[in-house]
């Protein structure tokens, strides 16, 4: 069945792009243009996760937030603001919400961090001790990381980089969910630091591998996985 | 104490006036008392001579010289002096031995130490000497003796008085002075606060109605202006961010969507390319906001204990790898821990700045060093590249500024001065130095500034 998202936002054309992004990516998508509809439907709990607007004509963002928790709905929320400041982003965490992005975004970044809260909401908070993605194996507790046979030697860097990976097998990471999931470090420095970091990465990982499991989307970041 | 500073001077001017006040209220009782007690003595005398001078009148020097006779030696004429010399200067009658020595024979009477009949010591008198008509002399006075111990007395009194005024005096210099400190105390905690970021502290109301209430007052309402237009300042900062990015957001979209749809390699490219361009302006739009708002202030409310070692070996560790395949170094140089309030992400983002400009334009080893203080701490990127000549350095730190081509241009120009805002922002500074070779540049932290001078406040 498809997953249900609200989208609460009030410029129309930001609205129609995002909706428009979210249907093709296989989302059922419902709009509400202010902060009243949007709370109404968001009570409805069959939501998977709610992208709210900060600023809203009538009720804000952080009030149907605020209302919403109030309300004991504790469907995934991201906060979308034009206010970059990071008191804003610091208010924005919070208050409740589960991601904040800065707009403009990426319609890329926008779904990763869907995708993400998604699949965190479904994954329960079960403790594993070994991350898996086809024949590459991570174990946390002796910190040993093998490909089939091969034992691979990592920098601390890079076992946190692939663990954040591994945690999200199959999904989108972007750079700046990398730099803040890995590094808790919210400035993005807009070179291709995180890009340099990957690629040594791959290279211990995949190469001379026939399948290589480290991947580059285009346009929007990485991902790991046995699909090409 | 500064001996030109106001409160060195009123404390000096309530000492000297409290010391002048009590020297002038003994010294004028001390004169009244003794002008009092003369003119007793006076009248005395004078009654005891207009008297005998009738008795003279009347009878002659016989008749005087018996008058006195019968009052001398009376009880009820203790203090009285009676003296009749014949026209020789020879004693005939009363209770002096002979003529006291200096007294002219003139109206007005005059203190002198004589020796009556039956007393061992010359004692203290006031007299006056009348020449008699027919020859002679009458010596008619009153003795003081007992008056000049008193005075003698007053007068030790009014000497120790004198000394404890001085001790009360500058007990009222010190209690008035410290009741006016205390009066501002409240005033000048309230303006250090709300430099510490603080915008809503107030002056607590008062109602004295006095000058200290108005200062009060005054500077609250001074205080709410500078909130409001603060306040205007950052929703007008909001208000330009959101008008700006609305249509960068759906430029962003359609380039998104374009993306999404074309396969043909030179459209890709040529939308990669608009894409990045927008990116770039998005950060600089972000970036002159930031700086706009922190050089305001704005922000303060967002400082966080932050352990600035683990900042610095967070941004080593991420900017590393690409460092080091530019076949450089980057090394860290901090104490194991350094906790101190600041905002974050402002600062990841200035000694970011400070990195990649260090990778972009400079060369060699980049090191990353803290130094820090109980009350701030200084973090410095130091590079090995051509630095900055010192002529432009001040230059560089200014907005929409760019050094000449051969150092790369510094981005867009707003690189250093949103370092210097961040700086700004937790009280301190940015200094640029040679850092032989490169350049080496220090953000100066004072994000605890304002309490260390309120403890230097304290101390004076």
């Amino acid at each position: 069945m498809a997953q249900k998202i609200l989208l609460v936002e009030d410029d129309a054309t930001t609205a129609t792009f995002i909706a428009g992004g979210l249907r093709e990516e296989g989302f059922v998508v419902d709009h509400a243009e202010n902060g009243r509809d949007g709370l109404f439907l968001s009570t409805d709990g069959s939501y998977a996760c709610i992208v709210l607007d900060r600023m809203l004509p009538g009720l804000d963002g952080m009030a149907v937030l605020a209302a919403l928790r109030g309300a004991g709905v504790a469907t995934p929320v991201i906060i979308l603001s034009a206010l970059g400041a990071a008191e804003d982003r610091i208010m924005g965490l919070t208050s409740g919400s589960d991601d904040y992005l800065v707009k403009p975004f990426a319609f890329a970044e926008l779904l990763a961090r869907i995708r993400l809260l998604i699949g965190r909401a479904g994954a329960g908070t079960a403790q594993q001790t070994v991350l898996r993605c086809g024949d590459l194996e991570m174990d946390l507790l002796s910190r040993r990381v093998k490909r089939g046979e091969r034992t691979i030697e990592l920098q601390p860097r890079e076992f946190r980089l692939l663990e954040f990976l591994l945690r999200h097998v199959d999904q989108v990471v972007t750079r700046t969910m990398l730099l803040e999931g890995v590094w808790d470090y919210h400035f993005d420095p807009g070179t291709n630091v995180i890009d340099v970091h990957l690629s040594r990465l791959r290279k211990k990982i995949d190469e001379g591998e026939p399948r290589p499991l480290l991947h580059t989307v285009r346009g929007a970041g990485y991902r790991i996985g046995t699909e090409p | 104490m500064n001996s030109r500073s106001t409160t060195f001077r009123f404390a000096a001017l309530v000492f000297l006036l409290q010391i002048l006040t009590a020297t002038a209220l003994l010294l004028g009782v001390g004169a009244v008392l003794r002008s009092q007690a003369r003119a007793d003595a006076v009248d005395l005398a004078e009654t005891v001579r207009t008297d005998l001078l009738a008795t003279y009148a009347d009878g002659g020097f016989a008749a005087l010289t018996h008058a006195i006779q019968a009052r001398t030696g009376s009880p009820s004429e203790r203090t009285t002096v009676l003296f009749l010399a014949d026209d020789a200067g020879r004693a005939v009658a009363g209770s002096l031995l002979q003529v006291p020595l200096g007294v002219p024979s003139a109206r007005g009477y005059f203190q002198v130490k004589a020796l009556r009949h039956g007393q061992r010591e010359p004692e203290a008198m006031l007299v006056r000497a009348t020449p008699l008509a027919k020859g002679g002399m009458l010596v008619t006075g009153t003795v003081v003796e007992n008056q000049r111990h008193i005075f003698a007395l007053l007068e030790r009194a009014t000497l120790a008085a004198l000394a404890l005024s001085i001790v009360f005096a500058g007990f009222a210099a010190f209690a008035s002075t410290r009741l006016i400190l205390n009066r501002l105390r409240d005033t000048i905690t309230t303006l250090g606060r709300v430099r510490a970021g603080e915008l809503s502290r107030r002056v607590p109301r008062d109602e004295t109605g006095d000058a200290f209430a108005r200062l009060g007052h005054e500077v609250n309402q001074a205080l709410d202006r500078v909130e409001a237009l603060n306040a205007e300042l950052k929703l007008a900062t909001d208000g330009l961010a959101h008008d700006f990015k609305s249509p960068l957001t759906r430029l962003r979209s359609a380039l998104d969507r374009i993306v999404r749809t074309v396969d043909s390699p030179q459209a890709l490219e040529a939308v990669d390319q608009a894409l990045a361009e927008s990116e770039r302006l998005i950060a600089m739009i972000e970036t002159a906001l930031s700086i706009t708002r922190a050089e305001a202030g704005i922000g303060r409310e967002s400082f966080v204990p932050t352990d600035l070692s683990e900042m610095l070996a967070t941004i080593v560790e991420i900017y590393a790898p690409l460092v080091e395949d530019g076949g450089r170094r980057i090394d860290l140089e901090a104490p194991a821990t350094c906790i101190l309030p600041v905002h974050r992400q402002l600062l990841e983002q200035a000694l970011g700045n400070l990195v990649d400009n260090a990778i972009k334009y400079a060369a060699g080893t980049i090191t990353l060093s803290l130094d820090c203080q109980p009350t701030g701490a200084s973090v410095t990127v130091r590079d090995e590249g051509m630095g900055i000549p010192e002529d432009q350095r001040a230059q560089a730190l200014r907005r929409f500024t760019r050094l000449d081509e051969a150092r790369g241009g510094w981005g867009a120009g707003l690189g250093l001065s949103l370092v210097q805002a961040v700086a700004h922002l937790h009280g301190g500074t940015v200094d640029l130095r040679d850092g032989a070779p490169g350049l080496a540049v220090t953000i100066h932290l004072d994000p605890l500034i304002d309490d260390r001078s309120q403890a230097v406040e304290t101390q004076r």
